[in-house]
Parts: structure tokens; C-alpha cells; sequence
């Protein structure tokens, strides 16, 4: 009651400012597709989706960006991204890296799997771009507590180039051991 | 033992009640308030104050210490002897606690430090309270390699000068941190960033780029310092990038080029000049003598991965020198051409008289490679006098990339990464910190990815091989070793040397060290908590000499993270 009430103050201060109601309602009309697949409480329906709440702007607007021009692929993602602009994009980034990041209550990972996990880590690298606590930052994403099956599925198609749309990382995960590639998906997914 | 029970602090609160109010309010002690202060009085920097910042043991004015970036300090109140006594005099915790790569520099009395995300303080630099704080209101799309650094800022007048991740260069009061002036430098979405210092000369800001492990062209510029309008640009790629076919290394190794396979490719591809690197990471030297400025260039793009780019590769892994009126190209000298390794030139070119291989002491540059060799040259015409003895294993080299992986050190890091070497002219020695990581390198194909990572493969830390690092004093006139100190972990940070024999570096352990800098003994050392670098800076403050270094970690190598700015003084 208490938010609603709040939604409805702030609305009319929207109102009296001069805010047009079509530019807010936009956004949520924008998103509302989304929830369909992401999770309307931002905990995706499937678990090879990824979650984007409290994802970071840079990182999704590149991936909407790069399903429109098709370096991404994806037979939902890319129709859905062909019909954004890139100022739509950006606001639709921006919309989704202010919500919280979901709890999809991944457990830790033993420490003999963290132990192999953080040696590929080191041996490739990761955390120069995706940072100490695999935060992300900017266009590089978060990948704490990311879906373990949707960060499995993505590390697999990295290697195959299936997820095309950043030879670096293929690159990288190519120079990764296949056999680590499980342990790694566990380990981020429980931090 | 002596720490005081629950009852034993009851026991004092219930004494502290009893007391009469007249009592406190003879003991009451005005305490300053916690906050920033807001403004910072700082003393105009001049540019006579920059062009003499080399023998002004009051100040550290430039990234480097002064023009010629010597990193020679000359303030010896702490020396060889008293070094031991060294301690902190104030800590300051900033507000990022990310990689720590600052250079502060030091004006009258006045610090700036930045942080990762381009932060920039002003701090009191007697006692390290902060003055004012410029929150950078970062773009949503930044692109980088190695971590969100920012290695510091310059100061001309009252103006501080600040190059941002998301390629901005922006200029502050350096009385308030208020924005006076802001210019886009490049798209970030283009994989274009900043995290080096500007170097400010002659009212000219100096900035070069990152992105050459994302295909981007690289540039050296240099902007009005008063208005932020740029006023040359120098492409760091030429547009004839293929220069004259080099088989063999700076060092006369042969690097097993497929000449014929490379022309042919150039025939049907044509010049890969557009999307060919080239990054510039750290500060130009500036010749005043000669109104020359050298720097050195970055890898191409992709890393490892030579056939899309066929020929040398100009001004890849190369020492440039221009003109800095006009930013024509005067002179150059590449080390590899075709690098496929990304042992690429990186750690800031020092300006320092040396004899050349007759005897005769003439201007040269210094540069320390990734390859682990300090390279001495001519500044006339930018030619190589000689090479040092490596200073860290090298094996293999240079064997080709391949899909499976081929082992060879350097690893890809060096050598001698980003990190500025220090020189001490009156022993004729560079002092440089260098990385020993053994690697495997492999090559993949793929095309221009359209600024995102294009590393052409992967160079991999081999699992099981131990890393280490060392502090190494070269002598630049013989290219003799004089002495090292072997370190557990690599090392990457940056070195300062001291009027007072002494020289400081930091290791990513935490520790902060002084050494002899004529022998290498360790003389004194701290722990502070998370990795140690960064750069170290000297100066002078109510007549004590204080040395201030950054801990806060580094992204690169993964060290621990930390966010505090610790100086030292003696008692």
C-alpha cells in the first residue's frame, strides 16, 4: 500500500513538472516483453537465460547493439533489438542495471572445485577485465552469481564461436581446458 | 592483558559522569572536521617552475619527476643512513577501492592523487586530509584493457589535467576540482580509452591512447591547455604501415617472419594501417633543448595474430620522437616489427645523457622493454646505441605462436611492463622492476571485431612454473647488470630514485622497500596491506622530506586490492 501510494504521489509530481507520462510508460512498455523470458522478478525462466537485473548498462547495450547488427545471434534477441535505436538502448540498459541483482540461490562451490576454477582463472586471466570480485565493470559483465547453466552454455559456445559476437573471449576460451570449463561455470555462479 | 574489560570501561564511563562540566571544558581540544575542506590553496605551476621541476626537491611536478622523466629525485634528507627510521606520517583512504597505478604529484604543499574510474583528490600533503574530491560522472560505455586505471594527472597554472577511462580529457580548478573545460578525445564504444597521465608543456596537453587490443588507430595529440581545442594529431600508424620487411629483432634475433606469405596478403588485402593499434599508454619526454618529444608505441591489432596485418607494422613497438610545435615526425626506431607477441614498447622513455659506441657522451633516450633489455639510443635520430643484458629469463624466443600453444619468455607482460624506470645520472644507472611469467602463446584467426577484445589468441600463464620478479640496476653506459634483487612475485608498479642513495619500489605483496641504490641492499621496509603498484613520488613539506606511494593493488596481475595513499617521513 505504502509504495503504491508513493507511485502514485510520484506520478503526479511527473505530472505537475511537465513530464510526459508516454515517455515513462515507454520504458516499462519497452521492458514488459523481457520479463517473459528474464524473470519478472528478474530470476530468469530458464536457466541457459541470463539474468540482466542489476546487470551492467555498458555490457547490455553492447549485447542489444550487437543482436541488432546480428554480430549476436539469437532468433528471439534480434528482432526484439532490431527495433531499438541506440538512445532506447541505452535507457534500457540503464533500466535494467538499476534493479536488483536476483538471488538465484547458487550455492558456493567446494573449495576443490574453486581451486581449479581460479587456476584457469589465473592462467587466462579473467579478472583483468571482469575484476577482482568478477563484478564486472562497463562493458565487461558481472558474472558473480550468473545462471550456472546459462554461464556453462556460454563459455561452450565462446569456444565454437557460436556466441560470435566477441573473438576475444572465444579466443581466451579456446586457450581454456574444456575439462575446466564446469568447474569455472560453478565457481562464478556461487559467489 | 592490557586491554581493558567491559566492567574496566564501565568503570571508567561511570567516573567520566561524575566529572564537573567545568573540567571538560578546559581539556575541550577543537578537532578539525572530518569532511574536505573544499578548496585547495595551490601555487600557480608555471611552466619556468615544469622546465626546472628536475632540480626542485620541494616538489614532484611531473608524472615522471620533470621533463626528461628521470624519476630522480633530488632530495636527500632521507638517505642510506636514516632510511630505517622511515615511517608513516598520514594514510588516506580514498573512495575506490580498485588497481592503484597513481603518481602523485605534489605542488607547495598540495597532493593529487587519482584512483581507478578516474578519480582525482587534492589532499594536504603535511597531513594527508583531503581538500577536494573530483568524481568523474563516467560514460555508460568504457573499453579497456588491463583494468579501470588511471595513472594521474599534470598541472599548468591553476588548471590540473585529467584523461579519462571513457576518453575524455578534462580540465579542473585546481583550487576547487570544479570542471573548467572537458573535450572528447575518442568513441569509447570504438574501443578507445585513457589511463595515462597528460604531459602539459608550453600550454600544449599531451595525450596519447589506449585500444591496441582492440583495433583501434592509434594517436598521439596534443590540446589547448586553455581552451581544450585540439591543435595536432599525430597517427601513430602511418598510412604506409609497412615499413622495409625487418626480419630480425632490436637485438639481431631473427623473429621468423614468412616474408613472401606477408606480401602476398599485403597484395590482396592491402595496408592493414586502420585498425592496426598502436596505443600509446604512458607519458611523452619532452626535450626542451630541442622542442623534441619522445614516446613509445604500443602493440598492433590483433596481439597474436600477424596474417591479417601483413609488413612491420609501423610505429608498433616503437620509440617516435616529434616535434612538439607541429607534432611532425622526426625520428623513429622500431625493436620488433611484426610483433606477434605483444612484447611491445610500453614503460615511459627517459631522457639522459649517455656515451655512445665511441665513448663520446652524447643526448640519448633510455627504454625499457617488455623484452627485459633497457635500450640505449641517439636522440638525434632516434638510432640504437645498445641493448642491456636481459634482465629476465628469455627462452625460446622467438618461436611463432601456434594453435596449440608455444612456450616462450618473456611472457606477454615482460620484462618491463607499463612501470616507469628511475635513473641516478651521477651512477650512470636505470633502475627498472621487471615480471618473469612463463607463458604459452597462441594464434587464432578471426575478423575486426568492431571494437570489442581482438587478441588474435591467447598468451596463458603455464600452470605449475613458478613467477617471480626482480629490481635490476642497469648500467646504461655498458649495458652491464650492476646489481638485482629477486623478488617473490612479478613486479609492476614503477621505481624512484633519490638524491639521498636510495631507491623505493613496491612489490604486490605489499611490501614498500628502500634499497642502497648503488649496491641494492634492502635498507627499510613496510607492509602495507595490499599491493604496492604504483609509482612513488618524493617531496618536501615544512621542511621534512616525505615519500608517498599509492597501495591499492593491480588488476593486471591480480594483486590485492586496496585504496590507500601512504606517505613517509623520519621523526
Amino acid at each position: 500500500m505504502a509504495m503504491k501510494l508513493r507511485s502514485v504521489i510520484l506520478l503526479g509530481l511527473a505530472l505537475s513538472a511537465g513530464v510526459a507520462p508516454a515517455a515513462a510508460d515507454s520504458i516499462a512498455e519497452k521492458t514488459e516483453v523481457c520479463a517473459g523470458c528474464h524473470g519478472a522478478d528478474g530470476k530468469p525462466v530458464d536457466k541457459t537465460t541470463p539474468v540482466i537485473w542489476g546487470q551492467l548498462t555498458g555490457y547490455i547495450y553492447i549485447q542489444l547493439r550487437d543482436f541488432k547488427r546480428g554480430d549476436r545471434k539469437s532468433e528471439i534477441m534480434q528482432p526484439i533489438a532490431s527495433a531499438f535505436e541506440k538512445d532506447e538502448m541505452l535507457a534500457i540498459a540503464e533500466y535494467f542495471s538499476q534493479k536488483k541483482w536476483p538471488d538465484l540461490g547458487q550455492p558456493r562451490a567446494p573449495k576443490d572445485v574453486s581451486r581449479k576454477a581460479t587456476d584457469a582463472e589465473h592462467s587466462v586471466g579473467c579478472t583483468g577485465c571482469h575484476l577482482e570480485q568478477f563484478q564486472g565493470t562497463s562493458t565487461a559483465p558481472r558474472l558473480a552469481g550468473q545462471s550456472r547453466e546459462y554461464l556453462a552454455k556460454t563459455m561452450a559456445d565462446f569456444r565454437t564461436r557460436a556466441r560470435g559476437n566477441n573473438p576475444g573471449m572465444s579466443d581466451l576460451m579456446i586457450a581454456t581446458p574444456e575439462s575446466d570449463l564446469a568447474a569455472l561455470a560453478e565457481f562464478l555462479a556461487g559467489l | 592483558m592490557n586491554r581493558l574489560s567491559i566492567g574496566g570501561y564501565a568503570a571508567l564511563l561511570g567516573l567520566a559522569c561524575y566529572l564537573p562540566a567545568t573540567a571538560y571544558a578546559q581539556q575541550e581540544v577543537k578537532q578539525d572536521s572530518v569532511g574536505p575542506v573544499g578548496t585547495a590553496n595551490v601555487t600557480p605551476v608555471t611552466q619556468a617552475m615544469l622546465d626546472a621541476a628536475d632540480k626542485n626537491a620541494t616538489n614532484f611536478l611531473l608524472t615522471n619527476g620533470n621533463y626528461a622523466q628521470t624519476r630522480f629525485h633530488p632530495a636527500k634528507q632521507i638517505n642510506q643512513k636514516n632510511v630505517k627510521n622511515l615511517h608513516v606520517a598520514w594514510i588516506y583512504q580514498t573512495d575506490v577501492k580498485e588497481s592503484l597505478e597513481t603518481s602523485p604529484i605534489v605542488v607547495d604543499g598540495v597532493m593529487f592523487v587519482t584512483t581507478s574510474y578516474s578519480h582525482v583528490y587534492a589532499l594536504d600533503a603535511k597531513t594527508g586530509r583531503e581538500l577536494w574530491h573530483y568524481n568523474h560522472k563516467m560514460g555508460p560505455i568504457t573499453t579497456y584493457c588491463c583494468g579501470p586505471n588511471n595513472r594521474g594527472v599534470q598541472v599548468l597554472n591553476d588548471m590540473v589535467y585529467l584523461a579519462t577511462l571513457d576518453a575524455k580529457l578534462v580540465a579542473l580548478s585546481a583550487k576547487t576540482g570544479d570542471v573548467v573545460w572537458k573535450t572528447d578525445i575518442a568513441d569509447p564504444e570504438l574501443g578507445y580509452s585513457e589511463t595515462m597521465a597528460p604531459t602539459v608543456v608550453k600550454d600544449k596537453v599531451l595525450i596519447g591512447t589506449n585500444g591496441g587490443e582492440y583495433g583501434i588507430r592509434g594517436f598521439v595529440r596534443a590540446y589547448d591547455a586553455k581552451t581544450g581545442k585540439q591543435l595536432w594529431n599525430f597517427n601513430t600508424i602511418p598510412d604506409s604501415s609497412v615499413g622495409v620487411w625487418a626480419t630480425k629483432d632490436a637485438t639481431g634475433r631473427d623473429m621468423h617472419r614468412d616474408i613472401a606469405a606477408e606480401k602476398e596478403a599485403l597484395a590482396k588485402n592491402g595496408d592493414p594501417f586502420a585498425k592496426l593499434g598502436g596505443g600509446v599508454w604512458q607519458n611523452p619526454a619532452v626535450d626542451l633543448a630541442t622542442n623534441r618529444i619522445y614516446f613509445v608505441v604500443g602493440n598492433p591489432s590483433p596481439d597474436l595474430d600477424g596474417s591479417t596485418r601483413p609488413g612491420d607494422n609501423l610505429y608498433t613497438d616503437s620509440l617516435v620522437s616529434l616535434d612538439l610545435e607541429t607534432g611532425k615526425y622526426v625520428c623513429h626506431f622500431q625493436y620488433i616489427a611484426h610483433d606477434v607477441w605483444d612484447l611491445d614498447a610500453v614503460s615511459p622513455p627517459v631522457l639522459v645523457d649517455v656515451k655512445d659506441k665511441s665513448g663520446k657522451v652524447v643526448p640519448g633516450v633510455l627504454h625499457a622493454g617488455k623484452t627485459g633489455h633497457i635500450y640505449v639510443h641517439d636522440r638525434k635520430d632516434c638510432s640504437l646505441i645498445r641493448f642491456s643484458e636481459a634482465m629476465v629469463p628469455q627462452e625460446n624466443m622467438w618461436v611463432l605462436p601456434t594453435k596449440e600453444g608455444a612456450r616462450m619468455l618473456p611472457g606477454a607482460n615482460g620484462g618491463v611492463e607499463w612501470s616507469p624506470i628511475a635513473t641516478d645520472p651521477s651512477q650512470s644507472l636505470a633502475y627498472a622492476i621487471n615480471l618473469h611469467q612463463p607463458m604459452t602463446y597462441r594464434v587464432e584467426n578471426s575478423p575486426y571485431p568492431n571494437g570489442k577484445l581482438w587478441l588474435g589468441g591467447a598468451f596463458t600463464a603455464i600452470p605449475g612454473e613458478k613467477q617471480s620478479g626482480n629490481i635490476t640496476a642497469v648500467d646504461y653506459n655498458t649495458g652491464k647488470i650492476k646489481w638485482q634483487v629477486k623478488t617473490p612475485e612479478p613486479m609492476i608498479g614503477g621505481i624512484l630514485a633519490t638524491a639521498g642513495g636510495l631507491v623505493f619500489t613496491g612489490e604486490g605483496n605489499g611490501k614498500f622497500a628502500a634499497y642502497n641504490s648503488a649496491d641494492g641492499k634492502e635498507l627499510w621496509s613496510f607492509r602495507a596491506g595490499a599491493g604496492v603498484n604504483a609509482p612513488p613520488s618524493s617531496y618536501m613539506v615544512g621542511g621534512k622530506q616525505y615519500i608517498v606511494v599509492g597501495a591499492g593493488g593491480n588488476t593486471q596481475v591480480n594483486f590485492k586490492r586496496g585504496n590507500n595513499i601512504i606517505a613517509f617521513t623520519l621523526d
